[in-house]
C-alpha cells in the first residue's frame, strides 16, 4: 500500500511539475474570450495575419441556410507559430479549408481565439495557446484574505 | 581467440566507463577564464531537457500542450503551484487582487512594454540568448526584443535613470553568477498578475549552471515600499539547442487595450 501511494505522489508530482511549466500570455486571453464558451467552425481562410503580439485568421463559415460569415480567430504571434512547426504561407493559405477549434468572445461577435486547428490534409496543429491564459490562472499571486 | 575478445572487450568496457566519468565531470562548458560558460539559447520556466521540440511537444508551450480542452494553464501571468504567496503590504495586496480580479487587463505587456525582471527570465513561450565574455554578460530576450548587458565586477552608475530592466552588474560566487539590479522604474509586473513594485525594487538574482542542459535560477526581490519581507523565488533555465531568437516587434499590430475599452464600454462582464 505504501509503495502503492508513494508510486502516485510520484505520479502527481510529475504532473504537478508539467503543470509548472510557464508558458506567457502577452495579454489576457481570459478577459477577451470566455472559456466556458469552446467552438469548432470548420470554413475556408479568406486572409491570415502572421504579426505580432498575436496573429489572426479569417475564415468564411457557411451556415445550413448556406449564409456565409466571416470569423476572425486570434492566435499566437509568428515566432511562436514558427517554434511549433507553423510555416508561413505554406502550413496554411488562403483558400484552404480548415476546422479550428477555440473559445468564443465575451461580447458574442464571430470572433474566437484559436487552440487547435486540422488543416486541409487532416493534420493537427496547434495555433494560439488554452483558454484562460494570461488572466492570472486560478491562484492569485496573493493570499486573498 | 576468446582470449583475445575478453581482452578486447575488457578494454573497451574501460573506456566507456573512463569516457562516462570524464563526461559527467566535464558537463558544465567552462570559458577561458573556468568560469561555467552560460553562452547558448535557453527557455525559462521550463524543467524539460532536450531541444525546443522535444521540451514542448511542437504543439505549444503550457499545459500539456497536447490537449486542447485544457481549461487553463499556468502563463508568466499566474501563480505556480507551490509557490509561497507574494509577500505584499496589506494595502498592495488589495491592489495585487484589483488586477487579478480584473483577469489582468492592466497587464503593462499588454500595451507592449517590457516584462522586466524576473518576468522576463522565468516565462517560457519565448527563447532568451545569453552570451558571455570574461569581462561582461549580454542576455538578450525574444520576449519584447529587449536586452540586458551585465558587466562583471563592476559598480552601478550614480546617474541611473529608472528602467523597465535595471541596471544590472555581475560577479562570480564560485561557480554561481550573481546579478545585483537597480534602477526599475515601478512599470513592470515582477512575477503573477498585479506583482507591481516601486522604483526601491532592488534584485539579486544568482545563476548556476548545474549541468550542459540546466541553469538553477533564484530571484530575490526587496521592495521595502510594497513588501513585508523580501520575497525569493526558485526555477529553472532549460538549453535549448538549435533554437534561434525571432523578432518580436509588439506595437506591429496590438489590438488588446482597444478591445478591453470596447468590451467594457459594452458592460460585457470581463473580471471574475
Amino acid at each position: 500500500m505504501a509503495r502503492k501511494l508513494f508510486w502516485m505522489c510520484a505520479a502527481a508530482g510529475c504532473a504537478l511539475a508539467l503543470w509548472a511549466i510557464p508558458a506567457s500570455a502577452h495579454h489576457s486571453f481570459g478577459a477577451e474570450y470566455d472559456a466556458n464558451q469552446p467552438i469548432t467552425v470548420t470554413g475556408v481562410v479568406t486572409k491570415i495575419e502572421w504579426t505580432n503580439p498575436h496573429s489572426f485568421i479569417y475564415l468564411d463559415v457557411t451556415d445550413k441556410s448556406g449564409k456565409v460569415a466571416n470569423w476572425k480567430f486570434e492566435g499566437y504571434g509568428p515566432g511562436v507559430l514558427y517554434r511549433n512547426g507553423w510555416k508561413k504561407d505554406v502550413s496554411m493559405k488562403p483558400g484552404d479549408h480548415i476546422t479550428i477549434f477555440g473559445w468564443r468572445a465575451r461580447d458574442g461577435t464571430n470572433w474566437a481565439h484559436s487552440r487547435e486547428i486540422t488543416l486541409a490534409d487532416g493534420k493537427k496543429m496547434m495555433f494560439g495557446p488554452p483558454a484562460g491564459t494570461g488572466d492570472g490562472g486560478n491562484t492569485p499571486a496573493v493570499d486573498v484574505r | 581467440m576468446m582470449r583475445v575478445l575478453s581482452f578486447l572487450l575488457t578494454i573497451a568496457l574501460v573506456c566507456s566507463a573512463t569516457v562516462a566519468f570524464a563526461q559527467t565531470k566535464s558537463t558544465v562548458p567552462r570559458g577561458p577564464d573556468a568560469k561555467p560558460d552560460l553562452t547558448g539559447v535557453w527557455q525559462g520556466g521550463s524543467t524539460i531537457r532536450g531541444s525546443w521540440d522535444e521540451a514542448n511537444g511542437g504543439l505549444g508551450v503550457g499545459g500539456s500542450g497536447r490537449n486542447p480542452n485544457t481549461p487553463t494553464i499556468l502563463s508568466s501571468n499566474d501563480r505556480p503551484a507551490g509557490r509561497e504567496a507574494a509577500p505584499y503590504q496589506e494595502w498592495a495586496a488589495k491592489k495585487v487582487m484589483e488586477s487579478f480580479n480584473k483577469r489582468g487587463i492592466d497587464d503593462p505587456t499588454a500595451f507592449c512594454l517590457p516584462g522586466g525582471i524576473p518576468r522576463a527570465v522565468m516565462l517560457g513561450l519565448y527563447p532568451q540568448k545569453i552570451v558571455q565574455t570574461p569581462k561582461e554578460i549580454v542576455i538578450l530576450y525574444e520576449y519584447m526584443n529587449v536586452f540586458r548587458i551585465i558587466p562583471l565586477n563592476a559598480k552601478h552608475p550614480e546617474d541611473l535613470l529608472p528602467s523597465y530592466l535595471g541596471d544590472s552588474v555581475g560577479h562570480w560566487e564560485g561557480d554561481t553568477l550573481v546579478v545585483d539590479v537597480t534602477g526599475f522604474n515601478d512599470k513592470t509586473w515582477l512575477a503573477g498578475t498585479g506583482t507591481f513594485h516601486s522604483e526601491d525594487l532592488h534584485i539579486t538574482e544568482r545563476y548556476t549552471r548545474v549541468d550542459k542542459d540546466q541553469i538553477n535560477y533564484e530571484v530575490t526581490m526587496v521592495d521595502p515600499k510594497v513588501f513585508t519581507k523580501p520575497w525569493t523565488l526558485h526555477s529553472t533555465i532549460m538549453l535549448r539547442e538549435g533554437t534561434r531568437l525571432q523578432e518580436y516587434i509588439c506595437a506591429e499590430n496590438n489590438i488588446d487595450p482597444a478591445r478591453y475599452e470596447e468590451l467594457l464600454k459594452q458592460g460585457i462582464k470581463i473580471s471574475r
